[in-house]
């Protein structure tokens, strides 16, 4: 074998080694360049458990991160998404507004996060379901590596959003080690201010805390709109607007 | 012919040898509810003072009736009585009503039922009488008052006996022969009320022959209608139907075991053999099961029950069985099980075909199988066009979700189950509503809502929350409130939106009714210094008394 074709067997091989297992099912891309630059693979892993957390106040009422698991759950397919929750305050129109048609939802009620990670588990071995997503406060390890095992084995995606009633579950939680292959933080922040007097283009702040394979970043961006996508917020001349990188380009960090 | 069938019991739990009786108290009178026989054979009967039993038996041990206690405890035997037949209800303080049509032939024949059941009877040891005829009337009229005739020898009656134990503790009256059983009973085993029976003794008819032989209408003349409706229903000449203790089963399968078990997987083993008869029979019909029944009737003579319900009409063994299992660690076999009864009380029609999807095969690929993902491959699920209302709906609903949805069901309950259906309403509360997964998986109305309207916050609160708001004008939005004990400065606002009460709709009115003040509300999008996005409204019209903030909403 010349030395050429040995040294792409040799990248591919390292890249193989490198991606992680729960590439196989493919993935879902943002469609803003800057996010889908930072994640492996190019978008949204597919067919794996994802987590979303809220800051400050919205970590008692999800709002931010429900419209940011709207928008992805929406993209994915064309089946039902299961969402498991403990109150009933999720408001249909509003998740039209963010890319999730309302008529593609069951929702599944009940009072413990126990419930709630057993059916996000059925609803992952089922077919026909497109995602399941689900808003639980305790997210033991264990629990979170049957999901994304069952996540794994069927390509479903399951996307858990972390919402906490006090301050002390909230700190035990937010430094629990998690099973999740990324973990995102959405905020809400000052809208874009047009010259129209009242709200302007609301946005929000996402973090990428962890991911597997790659590092953490943040961005601003326009909230998701009907398609479900989000977009850069274009605010010339504001730093905020560009991605941070905590490390120099050209090297990533593997597994 | 209707068999009815008819038993007499009274529970108690002292030694069966030694005299006992409970004791009621009456108008500020001690009287005996109930004696055990040893006691009946000393000459004790019901509805004696205590005194007087008490100077006939000193030793006569006593203890206060619990009326509802032995009412429940009725009511389980008789639900233990269904093993025998769907058809059983208590009657009166210590009877229980059997309807024996169709399920005689299972033990050999009336008489093999009545010596099974009183058998049963005996090892749980209730003192009893059974009696079968074709009436109820008939019945209850030979296991009350043609039993101690027969002990005593006094009249010949065309009836069967037979004796558990040593007693004649059932009675068969052969089909056909129900006048010539009831003929030499006295005039009471009618059901009569005392004082018709008073007068009828002092008339002279002490016996229901004698009655049977008088005209009717001079029985009517003077004793009113009752007489004449007795002994037409103790002679089948008017129907007296039995109205059963629970919900008749349309379907029902029973398995009885020679020997009591309790071992949960001998329990399930036997549930899925029950299931797999119940769906044979369902096949043939073309039906499916919604809600089944699966009782376990214990030796002690209690009843254990299973309920499951599924989603949409199933008659897949594996799929039932799996629900009615999983719920089996609920049951406690006590002694031992030693009849397991399947009811399926709501079956609808379940063509052939609609079954193949819900199955998986074993060797058809995964619906979303993993695809290869090469070197940079990227994958995205293409949104299919909105679906239009007229096309009936939207994504594919399709049937291999209402396994899920069955096993969620039977878990966490039906009504954690919703879909959020739109509805043509402003106000906001009512224009998106958790409906019950059920009725959404028949009809798919309402649509989907516009984009183009005002923007819908994620969350909406039910109830709104009261805020403390405080605003500069009154028609302004207001420029700080106060929720959940935190400040928010208002930055920027949209609105108002007026929602007021659908006058157009009977239920379109707001809180606090037509014409209140709250009746109208005006909407307010505001965003606070930190960026979050609330949905307040204002209640009422500026003036007095001053109208009320509310939050409504958040949005993402």
């Amino acid at each position: 074998m010349s030395s050429a074709t040995s040294l792409v067997a040799l990248q591919d091989r390292i890249r193989r080694i490198e991606r992680p297992n729960a590439l196989r099912c493919g993935v879902l891309p943002f469609r803003a360049p800057a996010i889908d630059r930072a994640l492996p693979g190019g978008g949204l892993a597919l067919g794996a458990l994802h987590e979303i957390l809220g800051t400050g106040v919205d970590e008692e009422d999800g709002a931010a991160a429900a419209g940011f698991a709207a928008g992805i759950a929406g993209r994915m397919g064309d089946g039902i998404v299961l969402w498991c929750l403990k109150q009933r305050d999720l408001h249909g129109p509003g998740l039209a507004a963010h890319g999730l048609d309302p008529a593609r939802i069951v929702v599944v009620k009940t009072a413990r996060d126990d419930d709630i990670l057993w059916a996000l588990e059925e609803g992952l071995r089922a077919p026909g379901i497109a995602a399941v997503v689900g808003e639980v406060g305790r997210l033991p390890m264990i629990a979170g590596r049957r999901l994304q095992l069952a996540a794994e084995r069927s390509g479903v995606t399951a996307l858990v959003l972390r919402r906490w009633r006090n301050g002390v579950e909230a700190a035990a939680e937010r430094a629990r080690p998690s099973a999740a292959l990324t973990r995102w933080r959405v905020a809400a922040i000052p809208s874009l201010s047009s010259s129209e007097p009242g709200i302007g283009t609301p946005r929000w702040r996402v973090e990428l805390l962890r991911c597997r394979g790659a590092e953490s970043a943040e961005w601003t961006v326009e909230v998701a709109d009907a398609t479900g996508l989000v977009s850069l917020s274009a605010e010339l001349g504001d730093r905020s607007a560009a991605p941070r990188r905590v490390a120099s380009e050209p090297w990533r960090r593997a597994g | 012919m209707d068999p009815g069938f008819r038993r007499e019991a009274k529970k108690e739990e002292a030694p069966p040898e030694a005299p006992f009786a409970t004791v009621i108290a009456v108008g500020g009178r001690q009287l005996l509810a109930a004696v055990n026989p040893a006691s009946a054979a000393k000459g004790i009967a019901a509805g004696m003072p205590l005194a007087d039993a008490l100077s006939f038996l000193p030793g006569l041990l006593t203890r206060p009736a619990e009326l509802a206690e032995d009412a429940a405890a009725l009511r389980r035997l008789a639900e233990w009585c269904g093993r025998y037949s769907p058809w059983t209800a208590p009657d009166g303080a210590d009877g229980i009503k059997i309807e024996t049509t169709g399920s005689a032939h299972l033990w050999g024949g009336e008489a093999g039922l009545a010596a099974d059941l009183s058998g049963r009877l005996a090892r749980q040891g209730i003192a009893h009488r059974v009696a079968i005829a074709d009436t109820l009337g008939a019945a209850w009229a030979v296991a009350r008052f043609a039993a101690s005739e027969a002990e005593e020898g006094a009249c010949k009656l065309p009836v069967k006996t037979g004796k558990t134990g040593g007693i004649a503790t059932y009675l068969v009256v052969a089909p056909g022969e129900t006048r010539a059983a009831l003929a030499p009973l006295p005039i009471a085993a009618l059901r009569l009320d005392p004082a018709i029976v008073e007068g009828l003794h002092r008339v002279g008819l002490r016996r229901v022959g004698e009655a049977l032989a008088m005209p009717r209408d001079a029985l009517a003349r003077r004793f009113g209608n009752a007489v004449a409706r007795r002994l037409d229903q103790a002679l089948d000449d008017l129907p007296e139907p039995l109205s059963p203790l629970g919900e008749v089963p349309t379907r029902r399968v029973r398995l009885s075991l020679p020997e009591p078990i309790a071992d949960p997987a001998d329990l399930a083993r036997a549930a899925e053999r029950l299931t797999a008869d119940l769906v044979a029979r369902l096949e043939r019909e073309g039906m499916g099961a919604r809600r089944l029944d699966l009782g376990f009737h214990r030796v002690d003579g209690r009843v254990e029950h299973i309920r499951i319900g599924t989603a949409r009409p199933s008659r897949d063994p594996a799929h039932l069985a799996k629900l009615l299992t999983g719920k089996l660690d609920t049951i406690d076999p006590g002694p031992g099980i030693e009849d397991v009864i399947l009811a399926a009380f709501a079956v609808e029609p379940l063509a052939a075909e609609q079954i193949e999807n819900s199955l998986p095969l074993a060797n058809s690929p995964h619906p979303n199988p993993p695809p290869q993902a090469g070197e940079g491959a990227r994958l995205e699920r293409r949104r299919s066009p909105s679906p239009s209302p007229a096309s009936g709906g939207g994504p594919g609903w399709g049937l291999g979700l209402a396994p899920l949805f069955d096993r969620i069901g039977a878990k966490l309950g039906f009504d954690a189950l919703a879909r959020l259906e739109p509805r043509a309403s402003h106000i906001p509360e009512r224009a998106s509503i958790a409906a019950p997964i059920e009725t959404a998986c028949r009809e798919r109305a309402g649509t989907i809502p516009a984009p183009q309207k005002p923007p819908r916050p994620v969350r909406l609160f039910a109830p709104p929350e009261p805020v403390e708001a405080f605003w500069v004008l009154p028609d302004d939005p207001p420029f700080r409130f106060t929720w959940r004990r935190r400040t928010h400065r208002i930055a920027q606002a949209d609105g108002p939106e007026r929602i007021a009460e659908e006058w157009w709709r009977p239920d379109g009115q707001l809180i606090g009714g037509a014409g209140s003040p709250d009746a109208i509300r005006d909407y307010y999008r505001v965003e606070d210094l930190s960026g979050r996005r609330f949905w307040l409204f204002r209640a009422g019209l500026p003036g007095d008394p001053p109208p009320r903030w509310f939050v409504h909403g958040i949005f993402a």
